[in-house]
């Protein structure tokens, strides 16, 4: 297998790590209050958005080269 | 007079309260002067970008896609691995925080490592910052200081790393390791946006 296919595999792997990881956090925090909690509570969320690109990137369905 | 100053401890955890919204308050701030700064600069690349020939101009070819996906992969990996080193050091787990911080410093710098790679391989095309037109000028200048940013979050989070094993945070006073989520976060996000606008569009 050559570099780049592994490098779309580490990006499918570990977008769907990323995604998982931030939608559990962002679940976990959804009712905590303040403000930083709250700008915390975006973050998460596009950063499951950036799980999901840099999955749908190493799947090769979106991205062009 | 001096010495009548110092607040003893408990008067630092009340003046530590007191100051806590205002000090998120103005780190809010700065992240906000950091993403008009960096609007800006994508709204200039987008104008640019739709104003004229087609994209990428002739002669010049995209960065490689699959290392573009891997390195943003990496990135968000690292703001994952800094949630939960927070949230590991508010609920005591201090081993595990210091695991989670180290980790994300590494995946920061792995990050910086495929942008070296990444420009070395552009570079070999001959695009670079000057001389490549529109181009390169905006790839080079969004993605440069997004990497700058990088750069100082990771020495950011070796700071705060170090002020952590020295003790200068517990579990009610905090505020530096939650500026230090921010900032990482803010990072990522940033990323979520120039990798869409340089890889997917």
């Amino acid at each position: 297998m050559n570099v780049v296919a592994w490098e779309h595999i580490l990006a499918v792997a570990g977008g769907i790590v990323v995604f998982l990881v931030a939608s559990f956090a962002l679940r976990a925090d959804w009712k905590t209050p303040g403000l930083d909690n709250q700008v915390f509570k975006l973050m998460l969320g596009l950063l499951a958005l950036g799980g999901i690109l840099a999955t749908l990137t190493g799947l090769q369905i979106i991205g062009k080269s | 007079m001096a010495v009548a100053s110092v607040p003893h401890e408990g008067q630092a955890d009340q003046l530590y309260v007191e100051t806590r919204a205002l000090r998120l308050q103005g780190f809010l701030l700065f992240l906000v002067s950091d993403l008009v700064l960096f609007s800006s600069f994508i709204f200039a690349y987008m104008y640019l970008r739709n104003s004229g020939q087609g994209w990428p101009p002739p002669g010049i070819t995209r960065p490689a896609i699959a290392l573009g996906g891997l390195n943003a992969a990496i990135l968000f990996g690292s703001g994952a691995t800094m949630h939960y080193a927070l949230e590991n050091f508010k609920r005591g787990n201090f081993i595990r925080y210091a695991w989670l911080l180290i980790f994300t410093i590494i995946l920061g710098a792995l990050f910086l490592g495929g942008q070296a790679i990444e420009y070395t391989t552009l570079f070999r095309e001959h695009i670079t910052w000057a001389g490549s037109g529109i181009f390169g000028a905006s790839f080079f200048t969004l993605t440069g200081m997004h990497g700058f940013h990088v750069l100082c979050g990771i020495i950011y989070l070796t700071i705060l790393l170090l002020q952590s094993v020295h003790g200068v945070y517990d579990k009610q006073r905090y505020f530096g390791l939650t500026a230090g989520t921010l900032y990482w976060h803010f990072v990522d996000v940033i990323w979520v946006v120039l990798f869409s606008i340089f890889y997917l569009v």
